[in-house]
């Protein structure tokens, strides 16, 4: 592979292919983003479902305690696996996106499980609000503009909570987790695939 | 005809790892062969020519008890591409 005499043209298509081919070994297939969406909108379903009949204080500490901590153990493996096989080195948006991910997962595991009864009334729509900062910077990382858009809807989503009954933001959560990640990851994983048929 | 192009990175392979390095932080020589899908000693070679010209750094660790090579582009690496790609360009449009 080592021509010597490349024109100008040549080698700033070998720069433009290079990059691209680096690139496409780094592209997400949204997996994470689906799992999460549907394990937020499935924690807030049945809380919704266990509060109508009369289930929730047995039911609300099971489901959030053990899918939570289970979808981080489960990214935790993923992520680690998927860098193994794929040979993958470390770039400046791995480390926001990976940075971003941990941190503010964390945090808002804290914020949930810690802080919910000081946070009262605020707990859902601050949630949303910080989900969605992570989804809108990930999204603007990774230039995949649904994933940016769903992260600014429900950014807005969130504060539009602020104006709502609190019997009302478990359906803000869902509404939350479908736009801003279950679908942005449906589009993601869709583009991932047409990218590598 | 080229003369402003830096002959070190004026050679498609090594003009390829230097790309690659400029997109990750560093990149391990699997990597690297997966990517420009050239050979391995072809590939060593070339980096050991853009060590020699300080673009790039070396460095050998053990994983999983195999040899470890990563590669990273150094502070000069950069400028010579960052200068390549701005000569490149006014060949292409001389205006």
């Amino acid at each position: 592979m080592d021509k010597t005499t490349l024109t100008p043209e040549e080698s700033l298509l070998l720069i433009t292919k290079t990059i691209e081919e680096t690139k496409k070994r780094f592209e997400e297939n949204g997996h994470i983003i689906i799992l999460w969406g549907c394990l937020m909108f499935m924690v807030f379903f049945s809380q919704y479902v266990f509060s109508l009949t009369g289930l929730y204080k047995k039911f609300d500490i099971i489901w959030t305690v053990i899918l939570f901590p289970l979808g981080m153990i489960y990214t935790f493996i993923y992520v680690r696996k998927n860098v193994k096989k794929k040979n993958l080195p470390t770039t400046i948006i791995g480390r926001i996106v990976g940075t971003m991910g941990w941190a503010m997962g964390l945090n808002l595991m804290i914020l949930g499980f810690l802080f919910s009864r000081q946070l009262g009334d605020a707990l859902a729509p601050i949630f949303l609000i910080l989900l969605a900062l992570s989804i809108i910077v990930i999204g603007a990382s990774i230039k995949f503009k649904p994933l940016f858009i769903g992260g600014l809807l429900m950014n807005l989503i969130g504060l539009g909570s602020f104006f709502i009954s609190r019997d009302y933001h478990g359906l803000s959560m869902m509404l939350g987790a479908l736009v801003g990640l279950i679908i942005p990851g449906i589009l993601l994983n869709k583009a991932h695939r047409k990218e590598h048929v | 005809m080229f003369n402003d192009l830096d002959p070190i990175l004026h050679s498609q392979l090594r003009l390829s790892i230097v790309s690659i390095l400029m997109t990750v932080d560093e990149a391990n020589f699997t990597f690297i062969q997966e990517t420009t899908k050239a050979a391995a000693g072809n590939i060593s070679i070339q980096i050991k020519k853009l060590q020699e010209a300080e673009y790039v750094k070396v460095k050998k660790t053990f994983k999983n008890n195999y040899p470890n090579t990563t590669v990273s582009i150094t502070k000069k690496g950069i400028e010579a591409f960052e200068n390549y790609v701005t000569n490149l360009k006014k060949y292409i449009n001389p205006k």
